[in-house]
């Protein structure tokens, strides 16, 4: 490199960065969401929400349900946060009835445990759709800890699911790769279910500095000096107000995923165990489409393989997408082929 | 949904990343108009990466978020929470036991975070050096923006790949747990002293509005349950009392009522 004319470079990249600052002001009341939705059963502070089918979907609005399940740890809305970067409204156009479930913010006191998530809340969502639609069962989409969520309840009530998906869900919680397992191994697990509900910002400071020059400061020199048009700089915004909008978490829930499943990987080894009830992935004998993202610093590659091996089902299908964790509910590439490889596995088996 | 957003992300990384210009500029004036001394970087290079990363990450991400996320610093308010120890009268003057545990585990964390300060200055080195040892083999510029975003690019490659070096050894993990274990603690003790503080002052604590709220909670799910055998609808199924649609926040977006609404709501 010959050296580095400091006052040029200097100017240009300033005014680069002058014009997308005020590019990313304008961008600060960017719309999110997309689909057209209504409540339609809660417990607690968990809504289920129903969206409104969409084109040649209208003509299937009665079928089958889908159940979506997402993480606790961020808001579900990421599966529908604008029309273009949508894996809800895709699934919609393909013509799948599409129910989501939403966790909101858990109870004062951060007492709410992992059985009431599983058992209570999304099992309550699966018996009012049996019960809505007169169906023995119904079709699960779990992503990320959702997908855990719904692993285990498809393990312990297998007569009420008929096909299970899961998208980034991590089922090995000790991998080589996973940096995030590493840092949680010495945690006192009393300790962290005494502090109440835990602060959503806590978890996102936790999660930008699994590799913090990329997250915390790379991605904004990357806008501010892209030259970018103002619908690049409005998705930008609309991500990062996804992300950095996390619900507390309750501390006894967050305890319990953390020493059961972190600590002592009690779904991979089958001992785990909620309500008195065992949870053993050899019990899932349903149908199981498995997808994940091979660039995933969250849930490494390896930790959602291991469904594979450890699954009853004979039935077992996955794949992989060249992406990073969120990249796989929004990328491009993802919006293409995910909704599409979902809804036709789906199709193959009604 | 709150809105979380902030400009302060933005203006952190535009600083920070003309502060590193200003640095790869010196080391270009440092050359003299021919060949850059790169070497002169690692200096300053590592002075400001290590500072970064006290600044972010002083106390572990459990219990004092990165800056740079905009985020508050529990660890300072805990400090100040300190305050609610034993009011320093008549026989409380002396150091009351709860108030020794709370120094203790204060003096525990500041001797935590000096270990953890070796780390980021290992890290903060060991990026600095990496970096000027890339700079060597990259092919020659012209020192335009492009440039300048290239030795970026290059420097935070070289930074994450030092850090990920780092926080991936068991000794630092186990720094971080203990850091995390030693600041659960710090809040919990302290929780504990402000209740003892408020119930000297005749007001209910947390303890027990929680145990009320639990009380709440279980009386509204008996009530439901008993509403629910009443009108015997198919079992645990609960219309919402409204149907709740979700709005865009500034364009208008269709939406329609929920088809059951009724009695019964959230449990």
């Amino acid at each position: 490199l010959s050296p580095l004319n400091p006052a040029l470079a200097l100017t240009e990249l300033t005014a680069r960065i002058g014009s997308t600052l005020a590019r990313v002001h304008q961008a600060r009341d960017v719309t999110l969401g997309s689909c057209a939705r209504h409540a339609v059963w809660s417990r607690g502070h968990t809504t289920l929400f129903h969206y409104e089918p969409l084109g040649s979907g209208r003509r299937r609005a009665a079928s089958r349900p889908l159940l979506v399940s997402f993480a606790l740890v961020n808001r579900p809305y990421v599966l529908d946060l604008q029309p273009q970067r949508s894996l809800i409204r895709r699934l919609l156009e393909a013509g799948l009835n599409i129910y989501l479930i939403d966790w909101g913010d858990p109870e004062e006191g951060g007492r709410t445990e992992l059985s009431e998530y599983v058992i209570d809340h999304l099992g309550g969502c699966v018996d009012y759709l049996r019960a809505s639609h007169d169906l023995p069962d119904v079709d699960l989409l779990g992503v990320c800890q959702g997908g855990v969520f719904s692993l285990c309840y498809s393990a312990m009530f297998p007569a009420r699911v008929r096909n299970l998906v899961t998208i980034t869900t991590p089922v090995d919680f000790q991998t080589p790769q996973d940096l995030l397992a590493k840092w949680v191994q010495g945690l006192d697990s009393d300790l962290l279910a005494a502090l109440g509900n835990v602060p959503g910002t806590l978890l996102n400071t936790l999660f930008v500095s699994l590799m913090p020059l990329r997250l915390a400061q790379q991605k904004y020199v990357r806008l501010l000096t892209g030259q970018l048009e103002q619908a690049a700089v409005d998705d930008f915004v609309r991500m990062e107000k996804w992300i950095f909008d996390s619900p507390p978490q309750s501390g006894a829930a967050l305890a319990q995923y953390v020493r059961w499943f972190y600590q002592e990987n009690r779904l991979l080894r089958g001992t785990l165990e909620l309500a008195g009830r065992p949870v053993r992935l050899a019990a899932v004998r349903q149908p199981v489409l498995n997808l994940y993202a091979l660039e995933d610093h969250i849930v490494p590659p390896a930790a959602s393989a291991a469904l594979g091996d450890r699954v009853g089902s004979r039935d077992y299908s996955e794949q992989t997408f060249p992406t990073g964790h969120i990249g796989m509910y929004v990328s491009r590439s993802a919006q293409e082929h995910i909704p599409q490889r979902i809804s036709t596995w789906l199709a193959e088996r009604r | 949904m709150s809105d979380p957003f902030s400009f302060d992300s933005y203006n952190a990384a535009a600083e920070r990343f003309y502060e590193l210009l200003k640095t790869f500029g010196g080391a270009a004036a440092a050359g003299g108009g021919a060949r850059p001394d790169w070497s002169s970087l690692t200096g300053p290079l590592a002075g400001q990466f290590e500072q970064w990363l006290k600044m972010s990450q002083s106390s572990a991400p459990w219990f004092t978020p990165a800056s740079a996320a905009g985020a508050a610093r529990p660890f300072e308010a805990a400090q100040s929470a300190w305050l609610f120890g034993a009011l320093p009268l008549g026989p409380a003057a002396a150091v009351a036991p709860e108030g020794q545990r709370v120094l203790e585990l204060l003096g525990k964390l500041a001797q935590l975070q000096g270990q953890l300060v070796l780390h980021w200055s290992e890290i903060a080195n060991s990026a600095a050096r990496g970096f000027v040892k890339r700079l060597e083999k990259e092919p020659a510029a012209r020192g335009s923006a492009e440039d300048a975003l290239r030795l970026y690019e290059l420097w935070v490659e070289c930074a994450e790949k030092a850090y990920g070096e780092t926080v991936r050894r068991a000794d630092f993990c186990q720094l971080q747990a203990e850091i995390a274990n030693t600041s659960a603690a710090l809040l919990v003790e302290q929780r504990r002293q402000a209740e003892g503080l408020v119930r000297a002052f005749g007001l209910p604590t947390r303890s027990e509005i929680d145990a009320l709220y639990g009380q709440l909670k279980e009386l509204r799910q008996v009530v439901t349950d008993l509403r629910g055998q009443l009108t015997t609808p198919p079992p645990d199924v609960r219309p919402v009392r409204k149907p709740r649609t979700t709005r865009a926040k500034t364009a208008g977006r269709r939406t329609r009522p929920a088809k059951r609404s009724s009695r019964g709501s959230r449990g």
